[in-house]
């Protein structure tokens, strides 16, 4: 039982982000980690592989050099192997052509499961899985708070708005999970060292057969202006008065604002 | 290519969402902006019947993708299908998973560019754009497909982005697609549901949130916070620290993982507006915050900051709207 963990690197979530005169992310001044939801489907793999259901646990991540970093500290967690896939012409990938590179990898690695994270913390738009397993041809099972393997088929527990279902379907597949699956665990020391052996390769676009006209110079999107969010007017406060006079306070200024 | 706006309508229990009559409300108003019709592509329970009833909510034609109790996912062959042939310029989904599932399978399938979630979205000289806030909130950027790009635009929509429309009347024609083959993709299936949280207010719909966290203590601590949401009309809602602690569903959690919520009024007792929590309720139009800690983050955010304990407050507001509203 083959899984591959699919994992970006991005900005920490509470890093200050920094802006170039032309409003890119400087991704170099911004410290880099793991996307924080992707660790969720890293501890959901490694749960999996130390209860003896999953052989062979491999990372898989389309980055910058600089992206093997995170494959590392994956490694550090546990895990066999990692692949980055890096490449001067996927500067700028959006959603469709992010999904197309890691769909051409997967059909190379060829695993079980396709785990992902429910969604990539710089703000996108959870498509990657479901484009990927489109792509594929391949069922997908998302927004799993658990993933567990029977029989040839792998069942997640997807939240409702009543409750949840237990969604299944047979393998290979694509999966996402959600952060109920369990906090992820730290790296150990051991596993610090240990990661410095493992493999990890880096493969270009050729090396996946992509041409660069495939990919539509990796993006059917184009931004066309960026700025700065609009500034929020000034934080009002009420503090230092008994509870009766914050509550009239308060009911005085929803009320200005029509909200009572 | 046509200029028709598509949008995807979910229903539940035979009943169109909330979400699905907002998406028809933007559909109506980027079809006048492209020169088409809104077309309703409707999956779920009860859609077969009640699709001719979009009409009423501005939608010329409706397309019935799946009528069962089913993944989502399972209804991607016909949508596929009903998005070939004379696509539309654009395709609404919500930003739920549910409508991303969808969404994706589209991109995946169709080679689509993908947009959003949006804060707003028009069209303008036949293109797409669509206005997004990236990177928790630090930049706005304006995106549209790039002229290569093939039709339609997938779109991401955020609750609350659009006001459904009251008061239509007319039927929208029906019709069935022929699925596309697009392999295994719509295998997954339902085995087992179960109803554990009696049917919460939908918090995505919900134009007043009273929302608690880890300093409302208890299960037993949110009962003040119901009674303030019930004296306006509103839900309670949740940090994920007070979901994880198991005082309150995790359906009602608010934030990166949980729910994203747009109300008019977002009031957070005990909350502190950890980042992860802030993306699901930043574009909030009020923010009232009331923490014990007068440095707690919610305050450098909030529009009104109330520096107290919320068991001794809650209550006197509560009873303070009431009066208000009997006088
Ligand atoms: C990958 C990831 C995803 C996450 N997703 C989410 C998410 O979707 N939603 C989410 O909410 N969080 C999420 N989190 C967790 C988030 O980082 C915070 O830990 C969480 O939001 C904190 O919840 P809180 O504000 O209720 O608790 P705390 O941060 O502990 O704050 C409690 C606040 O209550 C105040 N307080 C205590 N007693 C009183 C009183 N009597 N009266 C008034 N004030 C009082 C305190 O001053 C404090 O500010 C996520 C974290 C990670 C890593
Ligand atoms: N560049 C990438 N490399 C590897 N995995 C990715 C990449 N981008 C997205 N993913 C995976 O897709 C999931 C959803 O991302 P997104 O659709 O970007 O929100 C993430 O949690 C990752 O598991």
């Amino acid at each position: 039982m083959k899984f591959v963990v699919c994992i970006k690197q991005v900005p920490a979530t509470t890093a200050e982000k920094r802006y170039t005169s032309d409003l890119r992310l400087d991704r170099a001044a911004a410290e880099s980690v793991i996307n924080p939801l992707d660790e969720y489907a890293i501890e959901q793999a490694l749960r999996l592989a130390d209860a003896g259901s999953v052989d062979e646990v491999v990372y898989l991540s389309m980055g910058p050099d600089a992206a093997s970093e995170a494959l590392r500290r994956a490694l550090a967690m546990g895990g066999d192997s990692a692949v980055l896939i890096t490449d001067p012409a996927l500067e700028g990938a959006d959603e469709w052509a992010t999904a197309r590179v890691l769909a051409a990898a997967l059909d190379r690695l060829a695993p079980d499961v396709a785990l992902m994270g429910m969604a990539s913390d710089d703000a996108r738009g959870s498509l990657v899985p479901g484009a990927v397993a489109a792509m594929r041809g391949l069922p997908l099972l998302s927004y799993g708070a658990e993933l567990s393997l029977a029989d040839g088929a792998a069942r997640i527990r997807r939240l409702t708005a009543t409750g949840y279902d237990i969604v299944t379907a047979p393998l290979p597949l694509v999966a996402s999970v959600t952060d109920q699956v369990g906090e992820p665990r730290y790296a150990s020391l051991k596993g610090i060292m240990a990661a410095k052996r493992k493999p990890l390769e880096t493969w270009s676009l050729a090396d996946l057969g992509l041409q660069g006209e495939q990919l539509q110079g990796a993006a059917l999107t184009r931004v066309v202006e960026a700025r700065p969010p609009e500034a929020k007017p000034p934080t009002q406060r009420i503090e230092n008065v008994s509870a009766e006079d914050a509550a009239a306070q308060v009911a005085d200024w929803l009320a200005a604002r029509k909200l009572i | 290519m046509s200029n028709d706006i598509a949008f995807l309508a979910e229903f539940i229990d035979g009943a169109p969402t909330r979400g699905a009559l907002e998406l028809a409300a933007g559909a109506v108003a980027l079809a006048g902006q492209s020169g088409g019709d809104a077309v309703a592509l409707a999956y779920g329970p009860g859609a077969a019947a009640g699709a001719a009833g979009l009409g009423a909510h501005g939608a010329a034609r409706a397309v019935v993708l799946s009528d069962a109790k089913a993944p989502a996912i399972a209804a991607a062959a016909a949508l596929v299908g009903a998005l070939r042939g004379d696509a539309p310029l654009a395709l609404l989904a919500a930003a739920t998973p549910n409508g991303r599932d969808l969404a994706a399978a589209a991109v995946g399938a169709m080679n689509l560019p993908a947009f959003g979630p949006v804060r707003s979205v028009r069209v303008v000289e036949g293109r797409v754009q669509s206005e997004q806030a990236t990177l928790q909130g630090s930049v706005v950027t304006t995106s549209e497909p790039t002229d290569a790009a093939a039709t339609p635009a997938v779109v991401l929509v955020l609750p609350n982005t659009f006001t459904p429309a009251e008061g239509g009347s007319g039927t929208a024609s029906v019709s069935q697609p022929q699925p596309a083959d697009i392999g295994r993709l719509v295998e997954p299936t339902i085995v087992e549901s179960h109803e554990t949280e009696a049917a919460a207010a939908n918090l995505e719909e919900a134009t007043v949130i009273v929302a608690g966290g880890r300093g409302v203590q208890s299960e037993a601590g949110f009962e003040p916070l119901r009674e303030l949401a019930a004296v306006m009309g509103g839900a309670v809602g949740a940090s994920r620290a007070a979901a994880d602690a198991g005082w309150i569903p995790y359906q009602l959690q608010i934030g990166q993982t949980g729910k994203v919520v747009k109300p008019a009024l977002y009031i957070g007792a005990g909350i502190s507006g950890a980042i992860q929590h802030r993306v699901g309720m930043q574009t909030a139009e009020h923010v009232v915050a009331i923490n014990r800690d007068p440095d707690a983050p919610i305050g450098e955010f909030a529009d009104l900051f109330v520096v107290g304990d919320l068991f001794a407050i809650i209550p006197k507001l509560t009873e303070e709207i009431r009066r208000r509203k009997g006088a």
